[in-house]
C-alpha cells in the first residue's frame, strides 16, 4: 500500500470508525487490489454505515425536529434579546429596565445551550447534518433580509451558547437530575418573557423534557 | 430465511474454518461465487448476521502480511448452520425439475431456440 492513490485511501478511511479502519485497510493490504478499488470499497463502506445511522428516530429528530425549527425560533429570540439592549442604549438606564435585558439574554442563552446540548447529545455522529438544518434557515432570512453587520449580528446571538451546548453535548451525552429541570422549566420561560413563538416556542420544548427524562432514567437505581 | 448473499457469506465462512475473515471470504466469494463483494457489502451484511446470532465476530492478531493491522475473524454459530442448511434446502428443493437442476443443456427456458 504506497503511492499516492493509497494516500487517498487512507485518508477516506478516516471516515470509518478506529478498529473498522484497521481491518478495512488491513484487508485491503492483504488483497492487492488497486488503490481505485480500494477507495471504492472504503467510500462505499463509509456511506453504508453512514446511511444505517438514518434508519434511527435520533438524527431526523436533532436535525428537522430540533435544528430547523430551534433556529429560526432562536433567531426571533435574539432580535428579541436585542431590542430589549436598544431600550438601554436609546434611554436612561433604569435598575428594572437592565435587569429585563439581562433576564432575556440569560433566558435566551439557557434555551439556545439545551437545544445545542440536545441536538450533540442525541446524533453525534450526525452533527453535520444538524449543522445544515440549523444554517438553511439563517441564510434563507440573511439572503431574504440583508442588512448591515449590526442587524446580522442581531439574528445570530444564539449561535455561541448553542454551539457551547453542542459541544458539551457531543462530550457528556446527560445532564444532572437537577440541571436538566431548571433548563427545561427555564426554557418555558422564553416564549412568555419575549413573547415570541406562542405555541410554536412551546412545541419546542420537547428537548427539554427529553433531557429531563434522560437524566431521570439514568439516575434511578438499577 | 436468509438473503442470497447472507447464504454466501456463511459458506465462504463455513468454508474457510478457523481462516475465515474479511478479505480471504471476499477472494472465495468472487473466484467461486463469481460475484464482485465490496468491502461495504460484506462488513454491513456480517453486522446483521452477527446480530442475528449467525456468526461470531472478533479481532484477530495482528500479521505482517496485512501492514500490522489486525483481522476480523468470523465463525459460524450452530444457528448460522442450521439457517444456510435451511436456504439450501429450500433452493434445492424448488430447483428440482428445472432444466439447469437437471443439466439439460439447450433447453433452458428463454433461450433462443
Amino acid at each position: 500500500m504506497t503511492g499516492a492513490g493509497w494516500s487517498y485511501v487512507e485518508a477516506a478511511a478516516g471516515l470509518l470508525g478506529a478498529m473498522e479502519r484497521e481491518v478495512v485497510l488491513g484487508d485491503l493490504a492483504e488483497s492487492e487490489d488497486g488503490a481505485w478499488r480500494g477507495l471504492k470499497d472504503v467510500l462505499g463502506l463509509a456511506a453504508r454505515r453512514h446511511l444505517e445511522l438514518w434508519a434511527n428516530w435520533r438524527p431526523w429528530a436533532a436535525s428537522f425536529g430540533l435544528a430547523l425549527p430551534a433556529s429560526l425560533f432562536l433567531m426571533g429570540c435574539s432580535v428579541a434579546t436585542s431590542r430589549g439592549f436598544d431600550g438601554l442604549l436609546d434611554g436612561p438606564v433604569t435598575v428594572s429596565l437592565l435587569g429585563i435585558a439581562l433576564s432575556k439574554i440569560l433566558l435566551l442563552i439557557c434555551w439556545a445551550w439545551m437545544a445545542g446540548f440536545a441536538v450533540g447529545a442525541i446524533s453525534r455522529q450526525t452533527l453535520w447534518a444538524s449543522a445544515l438544518a440549523c444554517c438553511a434557515p439563517c441564510l434563507f432570512c440573511l439572503s431574504k433580509w440583508p442588512g448591515d453587520w449590526v442587524s446580522t449580528s442581531r439574528l445570530l446571538w444564539f449561535l455561541a451558547p448553542a454551539l457551547w451546548g453542542v459541544w458539551r453535548g457531543r462530550q457528556k451525552a446527560r445532564l444532572g437530575l437537577e440541571f436538566a429541570l431548571f433548563l427545561a422549566a427555564t426554557a418555558m420561560l422564553v416564549p412568555m418573557m419575549l413573547d415570541i413563538g406562542g405555541w410554536y416556542g412551546l412545541g419546542l420544548l420537547w428537548p427539554g423534557w427529553f433531557l429531563v427524562a434522560k437524566a431521570r432514567r439514568m439516575s434511578e437505581p438499577t | 430465511m436468509l438473503g442470497e448473499f447472507e447464504y454466501l457469506i456463511l459458506s465462504a465462512a463455513a468454508n474457510l474454518g478457523d481462516e475465515a475473515y474479511g478479505a480471504a471470504m471476499r477472494s472465495a466469494i468472487e473466484t467461486t461465487a463469481g460475484r464482485a463483494c465490496s468491502l461495504g457489502a460484506l462488513y454491513t451484511t456480517l453486522d446483521r448476521l452477527e446480530a442475528k446470532g449467525l456468526v461470531d465476530t472478533w479481532m484477530g492478531e495482528p500479521t505482517q502480511q496485512r501492514g500490522g493491522r489486525a483481522r476480523r475473524m468470523v465463525r459460524v454459530t450452530g444457528e448460522g448452520s442450521r439457517a444456510a442448511r435451511e436456504f439450501y434446502d429450500a433452493v434445492t428443493r424448488i430447483s428440482r425439475g428445472t432444466a439447469w437442476a437437471d443439466g439439460r443443456a439447450g433447453d433452458l427456458p428463454g433461450d433462443p431456440a
